[in-house]
């Protein structure tokens, strides 16, 4: 497996429009996927950002074969998902931008990040049960994002704060060196200001 | 109707827009045409093609794009109806191959089969023209109004069920565009419409 950054904890918030910022450095054209509640400053400013059209799609699955023919056709699309949506994508993501090779950057809201932490709990393959997965103090998606990631060949980097928003497009450079998706863990809510 | 009767003249009409085959289209199709813009939606994702073809037309709105899809692959994605329309996109012409089976594993029936209108679908989700046949003379008629003016167009044809079987890549294929890997067959699609030179 391609090493993966993983997150140094969950500061709280990061500043949605240092994430603009890196899309804008990379070309984005296009993003595309389903809202949640820790993207919304984000959504808000894309909606904002003429030079990128954002196209909410019906599920997630959707939005990784959009983006593929998107590329095919030339232009440059993110994908904006929740972890839960990811898990959704399965088939699609590897049917359609891995198999494409497409160097697709996927950014991923990751639902649960902060008390999983706050637990000093690390998700891995080998640790995942019934038992863990059930916790009723536990968002179990948060648990399953990072080794679905792995079983799926995506490399990811991971976004807490807004320190760390240059590895927006340090997974844009691994996704073109790589030709293929990477994703971009952002364990934070995004917000205005 | 058969599956040749909607391909044969669709062939003949199809000038320079993109064709994304999938399922029992692909190699039909590919009998019919081997064209630097045809792609199959093989060895992929099933249920996807429509969303893929729409993000092509999304990609080059001064190109029109066709997507043969069947109707086990809509009803895996008819979301995607609605995220047509929603896209604003209007170059793209969604063909629904309904032969109410799941041909390539052996005819299965799909869900609903033979009960379901996929054009009435397509226009509650606000197409802007929606069609069905099950006349071949009277979809030849139509066909060159159809691949013309704005869309997005929904011709869902009723066809006989076919014979094709499960699709695979390789050099051993027949097919042309099936002798590609996938990646290969996305990047010659892509310089073909970003760098035609």
């Amino acid at each position: 497996m391609l090493p993966s950054r993983p997150g140094r904890g969950s500061s709280g918030v990061i500043h949605a429009r240092l994430i603009v910022d890196e899309l804008r450095k990379q070309g984005v054209t296009d993003v595309l996927g389903v809202p949640d509640n820790a993207a919304k400053a984000l959504l808000d400013l894309l909606a904002a950002e003429h030079a990128i059209r954002v196209l909410t799609v019906t599920r997630e699955g959707e939005a990784f074969a959009i983006a593929s023919g998107l590329w095919v056709g030339g232009r440059t699309p993110v994908v904006l998902i929740q972890n839960t949506g990811l898990l959704e994508t399965g088939d699609a993501l590897r049917g359609t931008a891995m198999r494409m090779r497409v160097p697709l950057v996927c950014l991923v809201t990751v639902r649960g990040y902060a008390r999983m932490a706050a637990l000093g709990l690390r998700p891995a393959p080998g640790t995942l049960s019934g038992e863990l997965l059930s916790r009723p103090d536990l968002d179990s998606v948060a648990l399953l994002t990072e080794p679905t990631l792995t079983a799926w060949g995506v490399p990811w980097e991971t976004v807490s704060s807004d320190a760390d928003a240059a590895r927006v497009s340090a997974a844009f450079e691994r996704a073109r060196e790589l030709e293929q998706p990477v994703a971009v863990l952002i364990t934070s809510e995004t917000v205005a200001a | 109707m058969t599956r040749d009767d909607v391909l044969r003249p669709l062939a003949r009409l199809r000038g320079a827009a993109v064709v994304v085959t999938t399922m029992g289209a692909v190699r039909p199709w590919a009998r019919l045409s081997e064209h630097a813009l045809d792609f199959a939606s093989a060895d992929s994702a099933m249920g996807h093609a429509a969303d893929f073809a729409l993000g092509i037309a999304l990609a080059q709105p001064a190109r029109t794009v066709i997507c043969l899809n069947g109707d086990g692959s809509m009803l895996m994605s008819l979301g995607t109806l609605v995220t047509i329309v929603a896209s604003g996109a209007t170059n793209l012409v969604l063909f629904v191959l309904q032969n109410d089976t799941y041909e390539v594993t052996g005819n299965q029936p799909v869900p609903g089969a033979g009960r379901v209108d996929y054009s009435a679908m397509a226009r509650a989700a606000g197409f802007a023209r929606a069609h069905t046949f099950s006349d071949t003379a009277a979809y030849e008629a139509a066909l060159p109004s159809i691949l013309q003016g704005a869309g997005p167009v929904c011709v869902t044809v009723k066809v006989e069920p076919g014979s094709e079987t499960p699709l695979g890549r390789g050099p051993e294929q027949a097919a042309a565009y099936l002798r590609p890997s996938l990646a290969e067959s996305a990047r010659q699609l892509r310089r073909a419409l970003v760098d035609p030179r």
